[in-house]
């Protein structure tokens, strides 16, 4: 084992390096870029037994990625944004076919307008595809997560594809230190891969990726799809803790910080959750009874865990890092759905949008979200969503608008 | 925590010194986080990376908002309010200045309330530019004190070695130099605490009001609104034309200029100092020899 | 001219006797363009393996049926040479690591229809070409997107009606030259191809068969549906298309162009238009001489340009 100082994109590539991804179709994008460019050197210098190809778009990449597990070898790729959602009608025809491979997506705000900083309107678009989704925090969980994922893929319940996440900028260019582990004991954890009968041989003709004409066989697979999905959620847990028994670093499906005791908890996902332990343990040096509840898993949704994690809380703060116009945050709406009618589901779980287009979220930010939750548990009235933005953003946005010749009038009072 | 910031130019290796420093706090034990800051901008904007260490584990992320350690590879990003080089200073915060003039002359111009220092003039050589990067890192490593010099060198090693082993010998002996220089400030930074609910004032969040479509999408209802942009202050060079040599064949260095800050008036070009970015195309094309390449720190220095 | 490689398939009766391309498939009656597959299926073998875009032969494999004794995937409209290069790498690899043997290998080929061919998929197929993909594309052109009820496509003619150019005087634009656009890729290989001339067709796909890298063959398929033609006349409307010269059939080789069937006297092309409905607007109630007369000087003028080529 060797530790070292990595970005989030290179610890994604260690993840492909040690998984012994057989075969890399690839696209470049910004913040993805130089997960490619480190397979590439790796393979041009002999470290890595690995085919890369660069395709002419995410569409047609994900399309080789797909026929290529698809034809019985290990598959990795990587994306993030525009490219995503140029690949979308591929991300949902990718799993129906039942060939795991693994997508590191490195999260990055949709246009328009375009912008290179993250938040996670991106990934959240490819939620109901049937990729599997696992979400880091920190660029060791990049690695560890993406070995897990291709267990989770190939596992012989699940055979579906599976999509980790990392944040743009804060994990992808970010570095920390990283364990890296000995190829022979990642070797022992992921053995290679085994096609089952999803191949291509001459001695064994097979049609996939078939059409069905009526309802009751496309219902049939649809739902097939879904149960392989649900499937994953104990195959996961039972992997993550294989991996902890292996390598000691444990990856339950939520991660909960400081939460057992607590009265309020923040809610969210990716790389700002640390930033989050870091204000809960100030809120805790100030006597309240705060903690973190991250899903790690967020296809399949674990749903027991998440009711277990906030049963008998007085308030939750959802922070939502994307933006479902005309609806709100993702992750409230998603949350709602599994605590609704519980005996014990928390009275508040008050919505936040933060984080959007790569913006900070501060200290002074967590701590007001808990307030807020804090008088609401009082009043028992929950407040209205609030985008995190503030008077001084405004002001800056104004600014521009004056350079750009926008002739603002005044909403009449 | 130690949290520090290093503010530069794209080009002059600010994701060098963030890594290495990074690299040598991480060999001296600690928990590290470093990143570059990168934007649409290029070689000659300002830019920054920062570097975060601790003992214990790093849960902030993302821009460093109260620094205890600001080095500034290029004082004339100083005035540069979108390089953010002052933002969240205050008494505690060490500033190290990469710079031809005294820190006495910085402290007073900036009314500056915590340390000042500069980088020695020997470390500080123009012409060693390209390893400014390598000076931050070792000068900063020096006045953290918690980076002994043979673990600078591991961590220049470990981090150049791809570049060969000249490349490494040049950066090492640069980076060592300001290491040294440094000693009788070694240790005057300190670790700096989170921010905690005492000194955290509310958010002050707004309501945004519905504004029109017209407003509302991002769409610039004007041309060349671009000039707003001062990217002269990329600039290290400065091209001089000396009219007493030029022929005025304007459509030389006029069309070859690519940010159009070549004007010609009555058949004479004069350069746009507002926007010029320093690339010194004109320089090199000029049929007469008659455009000079001047550091931008006589300017400046002049005006001082 | 092109080097003369001896052909197995020098007379009709030297064609394969058996077909390998399974009954039963939801294609129209008198389909032009299943018409060539199951010729060049024939000539391909079994052991190939289609990767196949959105249009009509999207349902040729409707679960639990598919006609092909050997393989097949479906990807997307777009992006079918893309799913034959995630096939073919992959293929490569197991045969590199011995993870198949040699005999398990499968011939990759990529089967769309025009609307793919000529717009959608071009990409996509630009892409694997320039990269030199192993593989054989077929693309079916019935000249618009015929699995949605004969629009126009990037590869309707000039005066075609189509369900989307009902105006008296058809589809006012141009067929899309697919040849010259992928010759000018500079692949091993592309040729043009109708299944009303099965020799020709037979030895074109014997000689891809026999190369390496990327083959691309147009088959011209007549298509009763949406030309609107009585089906027992596939093959007549598919025989005109040669004799008028409005279906050169040609291939590409070492940077030359060759006519294969270079028709001797060409039949006034009206001939062939006036066997479809969606020309019919050009004979009654009266005769549009000046598109006829246009269609006409365009064929002429393809076969004047390619006097003394041969």
């Amino acid at each position: 084992m060797t530790r070292a100082l990595i970005t989030g994109n290179q610890a994604a590539a260690w993840g492909a390096r040690l998984a012994r991804a057989e075969y890399v179709p690839a696209f470049p994008i910004t913040p993805q870029t130089e997960i490619i460019e480190t397979l590439a050197k790796w393979i041009d210098h002999g470290a890595m037994d690995c085919r890369m190809v660069m395709l002419e778009s995410e569409h047609s990449m994900i399309t080789a990625a797909g026929a290529a597990a698809a034809t019985g070898v290990r598959v990795f790729t990587a994306t993030s944004s525009q490219g995503l959602m140029y690949a979308m009608e591929m991300l949902y025809s990718v799993p129906g076919m039942r060939a795991p491979l693994v997508l590191v997506n490195v999260s990055r705000g949709l246009q328009t307008p375009l912008t290179l900083e993250p938040d996670h309107n991106d990934v959240l678009a490819a939620r109901d595809s049937g990729f599997l989704q696992i979400h880091c925090a920190t660029c060791q969980e990049v690695l560890d997560q993406t070995l897990i994922a291709y267990r989770l893929a190939e596992h012989h319940k699940v055979r579906l594809p599976v999509l980790v996440n990392l944040d743009g900028f804060y994990l992808s260019f970010t570095r920390e230190p990283v364990e890296i582990p000995e190829p022979a004991a990642v070797d022992r954890f992921l053995p290679g891969y085994d096609a089952e009968t999803t191949r291509f041989h001459a001695g064994e003709p097979v049609s996939q990726g078939v059409a069905v004409l009526g309802s009751s066989p496309y219902s049939y697979f649809r739902y097939e799809d879904h149960l392989a999905a649900l499937q994953g959620l104990p195959a996961y847990e039972a992997i993550a803790a294989e991996f902890a028994a292996q390598f000691g670093r444990d990856y339950a499906p939520v991660e909960l910080y400081r939460s057992d005791d607590a009265e309020f908890a923040l809610f969210m996902i990716g790389s700002f959750a640390t930033k989050a332990k870091d204000a809960v343990d100030r809120m805790r040096e100030a006597g309240w009874r705060v903690g973190l509840v991250r899903p790690r898993l967020l296809r399949p949704y674990p749903d027991a865990a998440l009711r277990r994690a906030l049963a008998g809380k007085r308030g939750v703060a959802v922070v939502d890092q994307n933006l479902s116009l005309g609806k709100g945050g993702i992750l409230h709406s998603e949350l709602a759905s599994v605590l609704y009618g519980q005996p014990d589901a928390p009275p508040i779980l008050a919505s936040f949008i933060g984080g959007l287009g790569g913006r900070d979220i501060g200290p002074e930010e967590f701590f007001e979200m808990i307030r807020i939750v804090r008088q609401a548990a009082e009043t028992g009235i929950t407040p209205p969503p609030r985008l995190l933005f503030t008077e001084n953003e405004l002001r800056e946005v104004r600014k521009m608008q004056a350079i750009a010749h926008v002739e603002r009038k005044e909403a009449a009072k | 925590m130690y949290r520090i910031r290093f503010h530069g130019r794209g080009g002059q290796g600010m994701k060098t010194a963030s890594r290495l420093l990074g690299t040598a706090f991480f060999l001296a034990g600690y928990q590290v986080q470093d990143a570059p800051r990168y934007g649409a901008e290029r070689r000659g904007a300002p830019i920054f990376a920062f570097v975060r260490a601790a003992k214990a584990a790093i849960f902030e992320r993302g821009i460093i908002r109260e620094p205890d350690l600001v080095v500034v590879a290029d004082d004339s990003l100083v005035p540069v309010p979108m390089a953010g080089v002052l933002q969240g200073a205050d008494p505690h915060t060490v500033m190290l200045l990469n710079t031809g003039e005294s820190a006495e002359t910085w402290r007073h111009r900036l009314n500056y309330p915590g340390t000042l220092l500069t980088l020695p003039a020997e470390a500080a050589e123009r012409a060693e530019l390209r390893f400014v990067g390598a000076t931050c890192a070792g000068a900063a490593a020096r006045l953290l004190g918690v980076i002994p010099r043979e673990t600078l060198a591991a961590a220049l090693h470990q981090e150049l070695a791809a570049h060969g082993e000249a490349v490494v010998q040049r950066n090492l002996d640069q980076a060592l130099a300001a290491f040294d220089a440094m000693a009788e400030h070694a240790g005057c930074v300190g670790e700096g605490a989170a921010v905690g609910l005492d000194r955290a004032p509310a958010p002050a969040w707004v309501e945004l009001p519905v504004d029109p479509a017209d407003a509302a999408a991002a769409a610039i209802h004007a041309g060349a609104t671009s000039v707003e942009v001062r990217t002269g202050l990329w600039r290290i060079l400065r091209p001089v034309i000396d009219y007493a040599r030029c022929n005025r064949c304007w459509w030389v260095c006029s069309e070859f200029c690519p940010d159009s800050a070549i004007k010609v008036v009555d058949g004479r070009p004069e350069i746009d100092y507002d926007h010029c970015k320093g690339c010194m195309i004109c320089v090199a094309q000029c049929p007469p020899h008659a455009i000079a390449a001047v550091p931008e720190r006589q300017f400046s220095e002049a005006k001082a | 001219m092109s080097e003369q490689i001896a052909t197995i398939y020098k007379r009709m009766k030297d064609l394969p006797s058996t077909h390998i391309l399974g009954a039963g498939t939801p294609m129209c009656a008198g389909c032009g363009g299943l018409q060539a597959l199951h010729e060049v299926y024939d000539i391909l073998g079994e052991k190939t393996v289609f990767v196949n875009a959105a249009g009509c032969m999207t349902l040729l494999a409707v679960y639990p049926f598919t006609p092909f004794r050997g393989s097949w995937l479906y990807t997307s409209m777009s992006s079918a040479p893309a799913g034959a290069q995630g096939v073919r790498d992959a293929l490569d690899i197991l045969l590199a690591k011995g993870r198949i043997p040699p005999e398990e290998d499968l011939a990759v080929a990529v089967l769309t229809g025009d609307g793919s061919a000529y717009g959608m998929g071009l990409s996509a197929t630009s892409g694997a070409i320039e990269r030199g993909l192993d593989f054989l594309y077929l693309c079916y052109d019935n000249e618009g997107y015929g699995n949605t009820g004969q629009q126009t496509s990037p590869a309707t003619p000039h005066g075609a009606k189509t369900a989307t150019a009902t105006g008296p005087a058809g589809f006012g634009g141009y067929k899309k030259d697919l040849f010259a656009i992928w010759a000018a890729h500079r692949p091993a290989y592309v040729a043009t191809v109708i299944g009303t001339e099965p020799l020709d067709l037979a030895r074109k796909i014997e000689k891809a068969k026999a190369m390496k890298g990327p083959r691309l063959i147009i088959a011209l398929a007549p298509c009763p549906t949406g030309w609107d033609f009585d089906p027992q006349q596939t093959v007549e409307v598919g025989k005109l298309a040669v004799k008028t010269g409005i279906w050169p059939l040609k291939e590409y080789e070492n940077g030359q162009v060759t006519h294969t069937k270079v028709p001797s006297q060409r039949v006034p092309v009206e001939e062939y238009l006036k066997k479809q409905g969606r020309f019919a607007h050009l004979f009654a109630p009266q005769r549009d001489e000046a598109t006829l007369a246009e269609i006409q000087a365009q064929v002429d003028a393809y076969w004047a340009g390619m006097e003394g080529e041969q």
